[in-house]
């Protein structure tokens, strides 16, 4: 008894151990680039494709109405998609990415585009470009952005830029007058103020706090003249510009903004989808989704401008909010090629999505989406705020996910008030250091 | 020779399956590797960083030592309090045991996590009915103080595996001690104190070394609770949970090694103490002392 109880437990605890190691133990291995460029696609061959995006419900129902009309011109290629949320999508990307085995066609993040095409993860789209992939509705900058190290490796669904979402319904409401967009960021943080108060009985907010966001920081670097990352991963701000911006915003922490807790609870959804709060800074291609989760009561969003550090400034860019790319290694690169093709271009494929994946990237998308309601909002914002677009940043460095995913956090942390700016700062540079030097 | 014959499957598997890669984790953990590049070697930055450089590492640790020296005991004592509580009667107890054993069968899944989840929040079915009593605490999810004893009390939750080792080894336990002892005119918590748990000493010993263990791994119910995020403000990211974020999120691979790698020592190190203290409390049957 005693000695097989304590074998037994020895033995147990071995494979404990273990188990704890295999996490770390992956494998790596990269793939070549490029590829075979047999530029025509045979209609008759069966071909299965694997098409991995991340989002929501939402989303996931376009896709698959997508995929429908996909289906109905190409019958023969079978797609099988599957969907992730934001920061899962990309755990499993890596993971893929060291084994090897990246789904045929992704939907793709520009924060990530650097890191996988220089490492040769990404099938290079040059053969395809003008033939399988009609390059007529695209144009030059929208084409550009796909571009690393002079490969093109991701082609733009759509572009989108910072903006402010409110929610007219609850404002009615809670009776405060909707921001009129723009302003300095003293004028918003009052405005958020009226609407806390005002909301305070039924539990509404005036907002999130925008410390939390690395864009805001960017904004207001980029207002100045400045940036946030240089192509050579060299970051264009200081301590002491990173602790002046978390403290202007500390008294918005102090009973302004919504309680970090109540955020807790609803993530990954925020306090503005879960009609928490009356307005939001985010991407303009956010509003489908919000209406989502908003649910069926909610018809109508208010879209206008963030704040302005100074009056004038070029702080606004647009972006691609999000591209297609086709895994290196893919078994079918015609096929895919002809997936991406109609993701990108084909008009049912606009009339579906609207602007949810951001403002349509190519001109026959656009003319396939009817832009009425929220995607006509969306296209009239983009339009409007050409006086404050600046050049784009370049593709982001290496670990810019990261660097984002850390500074929501350190975000939380400020808004628990379990840190204080001075940690927070450290800690940020820190990561930074860690995240350059990699 | 025959013998190794025999033995070349599982040598195989061991070899390959289990010690290369760990062999192979304990070079990562000298490297930066971020799963696309070739490891690079940097000596023991890792480990420095660790120890020096990283708060939210030391966090990790706290939060994890505190799940793991108040969740264990506690679950033993309820383990054990539920397996006495079952051996007292005959009558329905496969009922009771199985009822009693199902949530650490289902405990660790997902589903189960996502209840809690739903359980503890805002406006839930446990901030309700504290409320109703007049206890105001709002949503456990979310609150940095809760979100760590709601943690605790899922796993103490789970107390069936060790319940039922208790109640096997309740039942070796010899009728005839009890009596003499009644004879000697103890009374329940007399007997309890002199006769069950020296009895009960070697399952004890064996439940308290594979739930500390456990606990050291706790992952998926932190997991899905913060949604991955570790949150509120770092309070669930354990262990397990940050070394997995450093390594698959961040891609910090050799990092995570490093961490994987202080964690097994640390394990070691406990069990360690554990068998070697363990001769002055536990007692097994046929000894004579």
């Amino acid at each position: 008894m005693f000695k097989s109880h304590k074998r037994r437990a020895f033995s147990v605890a071995a494979i404990l151990m273990t188990s704890a190691l295999a996490l770390s133990a992956c494998s790596g291995g990269s793939g070549a680039a490029g590829g075979d460029t047999a530029s025509t696609y045979d209609p008759d061959e069966k071909v299965t494709l694997n098409l991995a995006f991340w989002g929501n419900d939402v989303r996931a129902a376009f896709y698959e109405e997508a995929i429908a009309a996909f289906n109905e011109e190409y019958p023969n290629i079978t797609v099988n998609s599957s969907f992730l949320g934001f920061p899962e999508f990309w755990e499993k990307r890596q993971t893929e990415a060291a084994g090897g085995g990246l789904p045929d066609v992704m939907q793709f993040d520009y924060s990530y585009m650097r890191q996988y095409s220089e490492n040769g993860l990404l099938l290079d789209l040059d053969p395809y470009l003008g033939n399988i992939i009609d390059t007529e509705p695209l144009s030059e900058n929208i084409l550009g952005i796909g571009v690393v190290d002079g490969v093109t490796t991701g082609i733009p669904t759509s572009t989108n830029a910072w903006a402010m979402y409110q929610n007219p319904k609850l404002l009615d409401q809670i009776g405060v007058e909707a921001y009129e967009g723009g302003g300095s960021w003293d004028d918003y943080a009052e405005w958020m103020q009226t609407a806390t108060d005002a909301g305070e009985a039924s539990g509404i907010y005036g907002g999130s706090d925008w410390g939390g966001r690395i864009q805001n920081f960017e904004l207001q670097l980029r207002a100045e003249g400045s940036f946030l990352f240089s192509e050579d991963a060299e970051p264009g701000f200081d301590e002491a510009d990173l602790t002046k911006f978390w403290e202007e915003s500390a008294p918005l922490r102090d009973g302004v903004v919504i309680p970090q807790q109540r955020l807790e609870e609803v993530y990954p959804l925020a306090g503005f989808d879960t009609a928490q709060t009356v307005s939001e800074l985010t991407w303009d291609n956010f509003g489908a989704a919000y209406l989502g989760g908003l649910g069926e009561s909610y018809t109508e969003l208010g879209l206008v401008a963030p704040p302005v550090t100074k009056e004038g400034a070029k702080d606004l860019y647009l972006k691609p909010s999000m591209l297609h790319t086709i895994s290196a290694k893919t078994e079918h690169p015609e096929a895919a090629a002809t997936l991406v093709n109609f993701l990108i271009n084909s008009p049912e494929v606009g009339a579906i999505f609207g602007t949810s994946r951001g403002l349509p990237a190519s001109e026959t998308q656009l003319e396939g989406a009817k832009l009425d309601g929220l995607d006509a909002q969306i296209r009239d914002y983009e339009e409007s705020i050409a006086d404050r677009l600046g050049d784009a940043p370049p593709v982001p460095i290496i670990g810019a996910g990261t660097l984002e995913e850390k500074f929501r956090q350190i975000g939380t942390e400020l808004g628990f008030g379990t840190m204080t700016v001075d940690e927070a700062v450290d800690q940020f540079f820190n990561e930074m250091d860690v995240v350059l030097n990699q | 020779m025959a013998g190794y014959g025999f033995l070349l499957p599982w040598l195989i598997g061991f070899l390959g399956l289990t010690l290369g890669p760990m062999i192979y984790s304990l070079y990562l953990s000298f490297t930066k590797y971020n799963l696309f590049a070739a490891p690079k070697f940097v000596g023991f930055d890792n480990y420095i960083r660790m120890f020096t450089e990283d708060p939210q590492y030391m966090q990790s640790v706290q939060i994890t030592l505190v799940y793991v020296l108040v969740g264990t005991p506690v679950k033993l004592a309820a383990a054990l309090g539920i397996a006495m509580l079952l051996n007292y009667r005959n009558k329905g107890s496969g009922f009771f045991r199985s009822s009693f054993y199902a949530p650490s069968l289902i405990g660790a899944s997902v589903s189960v996590a996502i209840v809690w989840r739903a359980m503890f929040s805002g406006g839930g079915p446990v901030d309700t009915s504290l409320s109703f009593f007049g206890i105001n605490l709002g949503g456990w999810v979310g609150n940095v103080a809760l979100v760590l004893p709601m943690m605790i009390l899922l796993a103490v939750w789970q107390f069936g595996a060790p319940m039922v080792i208790f109640l096997a080894g309740l039942k070796q336990v010899p009728q005839e001690l009890y009596e003499a002892a009644e004879v000697d005119g103890a009374g329940p918590f007399r007997k309890f104190r002199s006769v069950t748990l020296p009895m009960l000493s070697s399952v004890i010993f064996f439940n308290l070394l594979l739930e500390t263990i456990h606990a050291f791994q706790v992952f998926a119910s932190a997991y899905i609770i913060s949604n991955g995020s570790g949150g509120p403000a770092g309070m669930t990211n354990f262990y397990t949970v940050y070394l997995y974020k450093r390594g698959f999120a961040d891609g910090q691979m050799g990092y995570a090694a490093a961490m994987a790698w202080v964690l097994v020592i640390v394990v070691a190190i406990i069990a360690f103490i554990l068998f070697r203290t363990s001769n002055r409390w536990v007692h097994y049957a046929g000894e004579s002392k």
